[in-house]
């Protein structure tokens, strides 16, 4: 098993005509992902890459069963992308464009309360199930099939921690960019609870940075688990300089000042293995008897 | 994207918030006859328009400025000539400016408001909680070291997506400040209006800081800063151009065009490129552990354009500060080769003159090595972070 994605899931690529659509749509494609259906507005009937094409979700819902979607539509048009998935109750989507709108993503943020679907990102690499699925723009060649489950909120070390998981002689369950946006869909504790529950997966590794409290809120949930499957997390951004000049100012009046260090500390409180480096987490990794 | 103090003011006036009389000046001259034409006799306010708050307890560099700050409440039309010329073209700094300081190229000139209290008001994204937060506190100053320091000194209001406070929420802010029943009239308004043209302009930050009130019970905008959101500014054709280009580094400015960010820290001798501002923190952690200092970096994100990602690159070569460059590229939308060609025709056009390391891993990484080892350029590849660090340092050592 694993979690949100898989060999049979039944996948649409919206946007799927665009130059980078096409050019990941070709790649998952060859790599065995399930892609059924691509929209593409006023471009429905045809065919593209082999994937037949229809103007709506909903179309390509009712004619292919779809479940999973990835978005690759530009950040402008995310908002009404999420809104066609919420309403056709599509289970898992992602979203990969950068730059969508705050305001965009605080109505997003409310469609999606009592919804079902899963919104992973934006501004994200996306999700990847090794020799199952590939829900976005993963580099080639780097996954394995395995026991490690991957969650982070920074997109590019995201690939660095694949290949942590890779040199300590681990492939991966699943892989989930949360994104790297000031809002994003999802937080750590969602996905944490799917690889909890997830058999394939027995250990996971979680990615933080500064800035908001998914962190904290990832520790808290860590701590109230029963029996915990081993977690190492990172968290990018150990000085304090960083903080001042990349952060959202709005941050430190509504959660206060929260360094690296607190966040780390929160972890460590709550059981998992905190690393320093992302360089360490093969490390302990091999110290774990999976 | 941050406006001016001036501009914050005149936004916020046209959505309902009363400001003081005032007018920008860019000439001493011009500063006295905006004074002659807001009233006849004084006070009134000079206050440099520097993108940064703390300018009141701020100093200028130069001599000739005085030693009072950047805020300056005058008597006579003479004064205000006489300020304004020590103010104009000196370079103030504040707790948020750094060192450098930030040149006063303008001054606003207002009325003085005679106010019996002060108080904070600011609206701000809530990212937990997605939603929109209102603050007060019946201080005014350092906002966020009150925040750190007293947090029940603050009261936040989460609104969600409203469009407008609601009367209890009035009488709750009011009764937090200890206002006086006539002022919660123009509470609400107060807060509609900063609410309004929050939603309305894509705002992330709006912040009044203090908002006065005056003998009659009614609420002026004594200072206003606004900060939009640079991903909403396409919805905002009229806001772009209230962008002051003198309030960032030329090399920042250059990145963003190109859709690019860049960062300066004053410190430090190496220069970085990377994809993604997680991948940033971490090198910079990286560095600090083996003694060395990052010193720029230019994060190209998922650039896709070789032609920008080649003038990004020119940007870390020819900064006279960098003495070694690392590339460090995770690609997934980023292509390698893409950047490769990037390094390849930077370096032909401002030449290579610092040692620098490569390590590129994801998509197209084996052509792009295949495009440095075919320039004949020096550049040396490593396979990970840590040992790109370790090769840099080496090569530094022994250019040195």
């Amino acid at each position: 098993m694993s979690i949100l994605i898989n060999e049979h899931t039944k996948i649409l690529v919206q946007g799927i005509t665009g130059t980078q659509a096409s050019f990941h749509t070709r790649r998952a494609l060859a790599a065995g992902t399930q892609i059924v259906a691509g929209v593409s507005p006023q471009r429905g009937g045809t065919e593209h890459l082999g994937v037949p094409v229809f103007n709506t979700v909903r179309e390509a819902v009712e004619n292919k069963g779809v479940e999973a979607s990835v978005m690759f539509v530009p950040a402008r048009f995310v908002k009404d992308a999420v809104q066609e998935v919420v309403e056709n109750e599509i289970k898992t989507a992602v979203a990969i464009a950068e730059g969508v709108p705050i305001k965009d993503m605080l109505e997003i943020k409310a469609m999606l309360k009592g919804s079902k679907t899963t919104f992973i990102g934006p501004n994200t690499p996306g999700v990847i199930t090794p020799a199952g699925a590939c829900l976005g723009i993963f580099p080639e060649n780097i996954h394995t099939k395995g026991a490690i489950g991957l969650i982070s909120r920074s997109s590019t070390l995201t690939y660095e921690a694949v290949l942590e998981t890779e040199r300590a002689g681990f492939g991966q369950s699943t892989v989930v960019g949360l994104g790297d946006d000031m809002i994003v869909g999802t937080g750590f504790v969602e996905i944490m609870k799917l690889f909890q529950e997830d058999p394939q997966t027995k250990a996971m590794v979680i990615l933080g940075k500064l800035g908001g409290t998914y962190e904290e809120e990832a520790a808290a949930y860590y701590a109230s688990l029963q029996n915990p499957k081993p977690a190492i997390s990172y968290i990018a951004g150990s000085l304090a300089a960083f903080n001042d000049k990349m952060g959202y100012a709005g941050d430190v009046v509504t959660h206060g000042r929260i360094t690296a260090e607190d966040k780390k500390n929160a972890m460590r409180a709550a059981g998992m293995i905190v690393v320093d480096h992302i360089n360490e987490i093969h490390l302990s990794l091999q110290n774990l008897s999976l | 994207m941050n406006i001016h103090e001036y501009q914050a003011k005149q936004i916020l006036s046209r959505y309902g918030v009363r400001i003081p009389l005032g007018k920008i000046a860019y000439t001493p001259g011009e500063a006295k006859r905006v004074a002659e034409n807001i009233s006849h006799k004084g006070p009134w306010m000079l206050k440099a328009q520097i993108q940064s708050g703390a300018r009141e307890s701020g100093h200028f560099i130069e001599k000739r400025a005085g030693v009072k700050g950047g805020i300056r409440c005058l008597k006579g039309h003479r004064d205000v000539l006489e300020e304004a010329a020590k103010m104009l073209g000196a370079t103030l700094v504040t707790d948020q400016t750094g060192a450098k300081g930030k040149l006063v190229s303008k001054i606003y000139v207002e009325e003085f408001c005679l106010t019996v209290q002060k108080f904070y008001a600011s609206l701000v994204i809530d990212r937990m909680l997605s939603c929109i937060t209102l603050l007060v506190a019946n201080t005014f100053g350092n906002i966020t070291a009150l925040a750190q320091k007293e947090p029940e000194k603050i009261l936040r209001l989460n609104l969600g997506l409203n469009e407008k406070i609601s009367a209890q929420q009035a009488m709750q802010i009011s009764a937090f400040l200890h206002l006086k029943e006539k002022s919660l009239k123009p509470l609400k308004e107060l807060f509609d209006a900063m609410l309004k043209a929050f939603t309305s302009l894509d705002a992330v930050m709006i912040e009044i800081n203090p908002v006065g009130v005056c003998t009659d019970g009614s609420l002026t905008a004594l200072d206003a800063k606004i900060a939009f959101d640079d991903n909403a500014l396409f919805r905002h054709p009229e806001i772009l151009p209230l962008k002051d280009d003198y309030e960032e580094d030329d090399r920042s400015l250059q990145a963003q065009k190109f859709g690019f960010q860049y960062l300066d820290f004053d410190e430090g001798s190496i220069g970085c490129i990377v994809n993604g501002d997680g991948l940033a923190l971490s090198v910079r952690d990286l560095l600090y552990n083996a003694d060395e200092k990052m010193s720029c970096f230019l994060n190209v994100k998922g650039g896709v354009d070789k032609d920008k990602i080649s003038a990004g690159i020119k940007i870390i070569m020819t900064n006279p500060r960098v003495e070694g460059i690392l590339i460090n590229i995770l690609g997934g939308f980023l292509r390698c080769n893409l950047v490769a060609d990037g390094i390849v025709s930077a370096a032909s056009e401002v030449g290579l003159n610092v040692p620098l390391v490569v390590r590129f891993e994801g998509t197209n990484k084996e052509e792009a090595k295949e495009i440095l080892k075919n320039s004949g350029l020096p550049v040396i590849t490593a396979e990970n972070m840590e040992d790109s660090v370790e090769k840099l340092l080496t090569a530094m050592k022994e250019a040195a």
